[in-house]
């Protein structure tokens, strides 16, 4: 098991900074998600990683050895791409046993350890066929098996699910981090989906224009995301504009908004969809509002609304069905909103999502 | 269906038109005269002969220019593809503006004729051409290029280069990049990663390229008529030779079929050999 550190790691194209000054550690044995919009990076660290890029400053630890000015075949990395990228005029078995042969490893070993590697991602039987005669599916478990046979330092993963149905993709995330934890491989994958990167990563680093906006667990960054491009891309959420007020926020209609994360720094009050109430009257404790639905969808397990506060601020709500009961929330119905104070997150104001496309990328 | 069939029918009739006129018909007649028999003083005389064709195979003269048209088109090709490969490389790896004046760098000798390309030649390999001047001022022995097979072979290397590259860069283009990327992250040096992987995924390529530069040279005609003076001898000359200046067009058309029927067989071999060894 290898830590992979990046310190300071910075590649220009021109002058635009494709990947700029980012500082990042994947533990040894972890799987670390770079999540982020297309565009903002991520590729480019990974080919940094890989040597594929030369960086322009900072350096690249593999364990404690800078492999900053290596060439890709000293490294000891396993890559997979999106595309699978497998070699289409190789066997399945030559495409594994391409990397193991470069090592010249003993033919029978290489016998054995193919077949572990094809045991390993279920595809045990498929050694004499040639990659155009799998499907996609298959295609990305050969190039799992091809990049950890020869147990890399560490395992990239370019997209690597991008191209496969929705229902494989899950089926395949799933198998990818039982896989890794298996192996324990430290392993560093990109997406910009925001569920593959909750549901696969130990931990998740968001990325936009080319720096590293925070690192943290899926829950760390959904909870207290350090800036308003961080909590929009992991999760969805309301962004009320607000000043500090002691004991919380005084919303820009002149509403008091009661928190319990009040900061004299924050701009900017975040409510998670889930995290707004919704009652037909108004019940004890702070934070009530009236309200009026605006649009409503049903959508079997809850409720979308869209509610417009009487100040003039407008609100996402998630509502549980099971919590709604019969009700029906017509759009024009009369409401009252709670926010539960621990769920009034002030963030701080000035820091705008940092790529102004992010909204088109934002996976739902 | 009947309909979109008409349609498709009626879309391919003029180029089937134009196929059947200019390429079938011919061949055809030219096929049909290589079986006629040439009386000197007569001109042709209708007949169902094979002598011209039996002239050709018994004649050490003709076989002679016959294994040096194939030598010259072997080794041009070789040496083309040689030449190309790198060059195509770059061309089909480069992007944006750098692309557009590679590939018109490419392009641009194709604007020149082949003949006046030829004729650029002569100057520059006669007696007192730029090498002839070059080789002087080095103080090296005076060597003859004009009017020699390696004169010949230069200029149709020069004409053929830029076909073969356009080639064999679009063949190239193709490939997935990402494939000797995936080589070289599982330890393969950048040279073990072209020879086990692009190389093999470009046989495609280099075949087409290489069939492409080897006709051409096989039926080349300005080039060795120009630089190889009168003495060297090559296929499309000669056949030009029978009919232009003996008027035998029946044994030149016989000639014709040999040349022809060469081409193609070399060219089936080529194929087939590189189909086997690109599934084995
Ligand atoms: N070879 C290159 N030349 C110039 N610009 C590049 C190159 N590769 C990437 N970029 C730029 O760097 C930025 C980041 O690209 P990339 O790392 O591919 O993003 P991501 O993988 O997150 O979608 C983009 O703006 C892209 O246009
Ligand atoms: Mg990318």
């Amino acid at each position: 098991m290898t830590a992979v550190r990046l310190d300071r790691l910075t590649k220009l194209y021109g002058a635009t900074a494709a990947v700029d000054d980012v500082t990042l550690e994947a533990r040894e044995g972890e799987l670390l998600v770079l999540l982020g919009p297309s565009g903002c990076g991520k590729t480019t660290t990974l080919r940094l990683v890989a040597g594929f890029v030369e960086a322009t400053s900072g350096t690249i630890r593999l364990g404690g050895r800078d492999v900053t000015r290596e060439p890709p075949y000293r490294r000891s990395i396993g890559l997979v791409f999106q595309n699978y990228a497998l070699f289409p005029h190789l066997t399945v078995f030559e495409n594994v046993a391409f990397g193991l042969r470069r090592r010249r490893v003993a033919e029978a070993e290489i016998g054995a350890r193919v077949r572990r590697a094809l045991g390993l991602v279920r595809l045990d039987g498929f050694e004499g066929r040639l990659p155009r005669q799998l499907s996609g599916g298959q295609q990305q478990r050969v190039a799992i098996a091809r990049a950890v046979v020869i147990e890399p330092d560490v395992l990239l993963l370019d997209e690597p699910l991008s191209n496969l149905d929705a229902k494989l993709r899950h089926d395949v995330r799933l198998e990818l981090r039982r896989l890794q934890k298996a192996l324990s491989i430290t392993a560093i994958m990109v997406t910009h989906d925001q569920d593959e990167a909750m549901a696969v990563g130990d931990r998740l680093a968001v990325m936009g224009s080319g720096r590293i906006q925070q690192v943290g667990t899926p829950a760390e960054l959904y909870r207290s995301p350090a800036n308003r491009f961080v909590a929009s891309f992991v999760g969805r959420a309301n962004f009320l504009d607000a000043s500090p007020a002691p004991g919380g926020f005084v919303l820009a209609s002149g509403l008091a908004l009661a928190s319990e994360h009040a900061s004299a720094s924050a701009g900017t009050v975040m409510i998670r969809p889930e995290a707004v109430e919704v009652a037909a009257e108004p019940r004890p404790g702070p934070n009530q509002f009236p309200a009026t639905v605006d649009a409503a969808a049903f959508l079997g397990a809850s409720w979308d609304l869209e509610l417009a506060l009487d100040g003039g601020e407008r609100l996402m709500a998630t509502v549980p069905a099971a919590r709604a009961g019969t009700e029906d929330w017509s759009s024009g119905r009369r409401v009252f909103v709670r926010v539960d104070p621990a769920a009034a997150v002030g963030i701080p104001g000035s820091e705008r999502p940092a790529t102004p496309a992010h909204h088109e990328e934002t996976p739902r | 269906m009947v309909r979109s069939g008409l349609t498709a029918a009626g879309l391919l009739a003029p180029a089937s038109a134009v196929v059947a006129v200019g390429l079938v018909l011919p061949l055809v007649l030219l096929f049909r005269y290589s079986l006629n028999r040439f009386v000197p003083g007569q001109f042709m005389v209708e007949a169902l002969t094979a002598e011209n064709y039996v002239r050709f195979a018994a004649d050490p003269y003709y076989l002679a220019i016959l294994r040096t048209t194939i030598l010259m088109a072997v080794g041009v090709t070789l040496v083309c593809l040689v030449l190309a490969f790198p060059v195509a490389m770059v061309l089909a790896r480069a992007r944006g503006r750098w692309k557009t004046v590679l590939l018109l760098a490419v392009v641009l000798p194709l604007f020149v004729g082949n003949a006046v390309r030829a004729a650029g030649w002569m100057v520059a390999f006669g007696q007192r051409g730029v090498v002839g001047s070059l080789m002087e001022a080095a103080q090296l022995p005076p060597v003859t290029l004009m009017y020699t097979p390696f004169a010949v072979f230069v200029g149709i290397l020069s004409v053929n280069l830029p076909f073969v590259v356009l080639t064999l860069s679009s063949v190239l283009e193709g490939i997935d990049e990402r494939a000797s990327e995936a080589a070289l992250s599982l330890g393969a040096t950048p040279a073990a990663a072209w020879r086990l992987v692009t190389l093999p995924l470009s046989l495609p390529g280099v075949l087409a390229a290489g069939v492409l530069c080897f006709i051409l040279t096989m039926n080349a005609y300005a080039t060795p008529v120009l630089l190889g003076g009168p003495r060297f001898r090559m296929m499309a000359p000669t056949v030009a030779g029978e009919v232009l200046q003996q008027s035998n067009w029946p044994f030149g058309a016989a000639i014709s079929f040999v040349l022809m029927a060469v081409t193609l067989a070399l060219t089936a071999g080529a194929n087939i050999l590189v189909a086997r060894r690109h599934r084995g």
